[in-house]
C-alpha cells in the first residue's frame, strides 16, 4: 500500500518552520543555566557559594515562564540579581518568539491546506462501502448530496469553494460527508476525493462550468475507467467532446425541461406520471396540467429558451422571441427586439393573442419582472418562469407564475432518478414515445392499484445474489411469469400493490409486460407501487 | 558551500566531540569528568536534535532518530548526576560510572549520527 501523500507531510512543514525558534530557545535557557552555575553567590552562613546545574535549571525554568517562586535556595547575591534579570528578559523574549512562530506556522494557508488534504484523504480511505464522487456543490451539488445522504449513501464532496465546502458543514447531512476542498481540474485532487477507490461507484461532475465537467470525465475514464460519469452541460456545444471522452449520461437541463414542457403538453397524463415517479412524495393522484397550445411568449434568448422554442416547434406551437439583444431584423415577426419588462414590448409581441409566457432569461430579478407585468397585463395567461439561483426560492414561490423551473433542481432530480432506478431513465424514454390513450390507460391503472400513497419505484435483479429463491426455482425448470413475483408473499391469493413497468434483458426490452409474461435468468423488472409492497417482495424473492 | 549546512556539520560534530570529551577518562572517577562538559554536550545535542526537524529522507529520519537517543542517554545522565550530588557531597565509584556508562551509549549515538552525515555528504557528491 502506498503511503499516503500528504499526511506526514503537514508535520515535517511545522517541524522545519519551528527550527530557527526552538534553536534559539534552547540557546537562551543554556546560557542562562549557564550563567547561574558560574556567578558567585553567598548562602545564610556567608560562605562563597554557586548554584549547581539542578538549582540553575529549576530556577530559570520557572524564571522563564514567569512563575517566579522567588530567590532560592538562598537570598541571591547582587551578580546573581543582575544575572537573573537578564534572563528573565532573554527567555520571555525567547518564548513569545517561539508562540509566534508556532502560531503563524499552523495559520499558514499551505499548512492548513495540507492539513485539510490528509484529513481528508483518510476520511475517504476509511470509507468501507460504495460511495459517489460529487464534484460541485452549488445549487443541484447540494441537492443531490442531501438526497443520497438521506438514503444513506456515501458520498465525497469536492469544490473549489471553500465557502461551499463550510456551507455544507451547516447543512447538517444525516451520514458523514468528506468535503475536500480543491481544484477539481487537477487529477491529484480527485485521486485526493477518492477517484482510484476501488469503493467508488460512480462519478457526478455538477460543477456549472462545461470545461471543468469534461476534464472530470476525462480524468475518471483514465484514471478509473470502469466508474461511470454523470456529467452535467449547459452548452450543446460541449455535449459530443463529452460523450467522446466518455461520460456515461450527460445531463443538460434546458433539455430536460423542454422535453418535459413537451411531454405535458403532448400527452398531460404522462407528465404525472412523470412527476409521481420522480418526486420524492409525488402520488398518481395529481391533476394533469393543461398547458395551452396556443401563441407562446418566450423571454430571453438563452440557450433555455432556445432549446424550448425548438421542442414547441416540434409540436407545431407558435413562439414569439423576446430579448433586448436580439441582432435579427424586427420585421421577423417571430422574433421581438425590446426589453421584456416593458408592457410594451410584451403588447407589440402579441400579448393579447399569446397564451403562454416563458420568463427565461438568465436574471433572476428580470424573470421575476417578466413574471409580474405579464400578470398585470393579463390574468388567465399560463405564466412559466425560470429560476437559476436558489436563494430565491422564496420569492419564486410568492410570484405569480403556473411553474417555475429550478435548474439545479432539474439537473439534481435527472442526477438522483440515473442513480437510484436507472431503469426509469429508460422506461421514461421509452414511454415518451407513447401517445395520450396510453398514458392515461396508465394513470388510470396506478391509480386505481396504487391509490393515493406516494408512488415508489424499484427495480428487480433476477440473480442469485437479490433473488436466490426466483433463480432456485428457475433452475429447477419452474416456469414463473411476473404474476408470481407479485403473488409470492400477497395473501389468499390477492396481488401485490405494484405495476411492472419494463422488463429488460440486455437489449431486449418490453414496456409494460403482461402479468402471464414468462421469466427468465438474469431478468431486470421495474415496478412501481407502494412502499409496503416493495419490502414485500423483496423479502418474496430472498427468501421464498 | 552554504552556511547552513557548516552549521548543520558543526552541531553534529561538536555534539560527538563534547561527549567524547566528557567520557573520557577513569570511569569510577568522578574528578576525570567535567560538569560543564557534559552540560554542553547536552544542550548542543538538543541543538542537534532541532537542526534535523523536518527531513523527509529516509537518512534524515534515521539521523534524527540517533540525535533523539543521546539526547535521551545525556539528559538520563545530567538527572543522575543533579540526584546524586546532593547537598554537595561527591559522587562514589558506583554512581560515577553510572552518570558515565549513560553519556557513553550516547556517544556511540553520536557516532552513528556523524556516520550517517558523512554518507549524506558522499552521496551528495556522487
Amino acid at each position: 500500500m502506498t503511503p499516503p501523500l500528504g499526511t506526514r507531510h503537514g508535520i515535517f512543514l511545522l517541524l522545519r518552520r519551528l527550527r530557527p525558534p526552538l534553536v534559539v530557545l534552547i540557546a537562551v535557557y543554556a546560557v542562562a543555566v549557564l550563567g547561574f552555575t558560574l556567578v558567585p553567590g553567598t548562602d545564610p552562613s556567608g560562605q562563597p557559594w554557586k548554584m549547581s546545574f539542578l538549582h540553575a535549571f529549576y530556577f530559570v525554568s520557572f524564571l522563564g515562564t514567569t512563575i517566579g517562586l522567588g530567590e532560592i535556595p538562598f537570598p541571591f547575591s547582587d551578580p546573581q540579581r543582575l544575572w537573573a534579570t537578564a534572563s528573565i528578559y532573554a527567555t520571555v523574549i525567547a518564548w513569545l518568539y517561539a508562540i509566534g512562530a508556532l502560531f503563524s506556522a499552523l495559520g499558514d494557508p499551505m499548512f492548513r491546506r495540507i492539513v485539510h488534504e490528509s484529513r481528508m484523504e483518510r476520511a475517504v480511505r476509511r470509507i468501507k462501502e460504495p460511495f459517489y464522487l460529487l464534484c460541485g456543490y452549488g445549487d443541484a451539488g447540494a441537492h443531490v448530496a442531501r438526497e443520497l445522504a438521506g438514503d444513506g449513501t456515501r458520498v465525497v464532496v469536492m469544490d473549489a469553494s471553500s465557502e461551499r465546502i463550510d456551507a455544507l458543514d451547516t447543512d447538517d447531512l444525516p451520514v458523514t460527508v468528506p468535503a475536500l476542498c480543491g481544484d477539481a481540474t487537477e487529477p491529484r485532487s480527485l485521486v485526493l476525493a477518492g477517484l482510484t477507490s476501488p469503493h467508488c461507484v460512480g462519478v457526478i461532475a455538477l460543477t456549472g462550468d462545461d470545461f471543468v465537467n469534461t476534464k472530470i470525465t476525462l480524468t475518471a475514464r483514465l484514471l478509473n475507467p470502469n466508474v461511470p460519469v454523470l456529467c452535467a452541460a449547459h452548452d450543446h456545444a460541449t455535449h459530443a467532446r463529452m460523450a467522446a471522452v466518455g461520460a456515461s449520461q450527460i445531463i443538460n437541463p434546458s433539455d430536460n425541461f423542454a422535453a418535459r414542457v413537451a411531454l405535458a403538453v403532448r400527452t398531460p397524463s404522462q407528465h404525472v406520471i412523470y412527476e409521481s415517479l420522480t418526486t420524492r412524495r409525488g402520488t398518481a393522484m395529481g391533476e394533469p396540467i393543461a398547458l395551452p397550445r396556443g401563441l407562446w411568449l418566450l423571454c430571453g434568448s438563452g440557450l433555455f429558451v432556445r432549446t424550448l422554442r425548438r421542442e414547441l416547434k416540434k409540436l407545431d406551437i407558435d413562439t414569439v422571441l423576446i430579448d433586448n439583444e436580439l441582432d435579427f431584423v424586427v420585421a421577423n415577426t417571430n422574433l421581438v427586439k425590446g426589453d421584456p419588462t416593458d408592457p410594451e414590448v410584451l403588447e407589440r409581441a402579441g400579448i393579447d393573442k399569446a397564451t403562454a409566457v416563458v420568463a427565461g432569461t438568465d436574471v433572476d430579478v428580470d424573470n421575476l419582472a417578466i413574471v409580474l407585468t405579464t400578470r398585470s397585463l393579463s390574468k388567465s395567461i399560463f405564466i412559466v418562469a425560470r429560476q437559476t439561483q436558489r436563494r430565491n426560492s422564496s420569492v419564486f414561490r410568492a410570484a405569480p407564475a403556473d411553474l417555475v423551473t429550478l435548474s439545479g433542481y432539474v439537473i439534481a432530480a435527472e442526477v438522483l432518478r440515473f442513480i437510484r432506478a436507472p431503469q426509469l431513465a429508460t422506461f421514461l424514454r421509452q414511454a415518451r414515445d407513447q401517445d395520450e390513450e396510453w398514458s392515461a390507460a396508465l394513470l388510470a391503472k396506478m391509480r386505481d392499484v396504487i391509490g393515493d400513497a406516494i408512488v415508489e419505484s424499484w427495480s428487480v435483479h433476477l440473480c442469485a445474489e437479490e433473488a436466490p429463491a426466483i433463480c432456485n426455482a428457475l433452475k429447477e425448470g419452474k416456469p414463473l411469469s411476473i404474476e408470481s413475483l407479485l403473488a409470492r408473499t400477497g395473501t389468499d391469493g390477492k396481488l401485490l400493490r405494484a405495476i411492472p413497468l419494463l422488463l429488460q434483458n440486455g437489449s431486449k426490452r418490453e414496456l409494460l409486460p403482461a402479468l402471464d409474461t414468462a421469466l427468465t435468468e438474469d431478468d431486470r423488472v421495474l415496478f412501481c407501487g407502494k412502499a409496503s409492497a416493495r419490502m414485500r417482495m423483496r423479502y418474496g424473492i430472498s427468501s421464498g | 558551500m552554504s552556511t547552513e549546512r557548516v552549521f548543520f556539520a558543526f552541531i553534529i560534530v561538536l555534539a560527538l566531540t563534547l561527549n567524547v570529551g566528557f567520557v573520557a577518562g577513569d570511569i569510577v572517577e568522578i574528578r576525570h569528568h567535567n560538569v560543564y562538559e557534559l552540560f554542553a554536550a547536552l544542550v548542543v545535542s538538543l541543538i542537534a536534535t532541532v537542526m534535523k526537524f523536518g527531513d523527509r529522507s529516509a537518512l534524515g529520519s534515521s539521523m534524527l532518530a540517533t540525535s533523539l537517543v543521546a539526547d535521551l542517554q545525556l539528559v538520563a545522565a545530567a538527572t543522575a548526576w543533579g540526584l546524586y550530588s546532593q547537598g554537595g557531597n561527591l559522587l562514589t565509584a558506583h554512581e560515577s560510572a553510572t552518570v558515565v556508562s549513560l553519556a557513553i551509549g550516547a556517544t556511540v549515538a553520536n557516532v552513528v549520527s556523524v556516520v550517517l552525515l558523512i554518507v549524506e555528504t558522499a552521496s551528495l557528491r556522487r
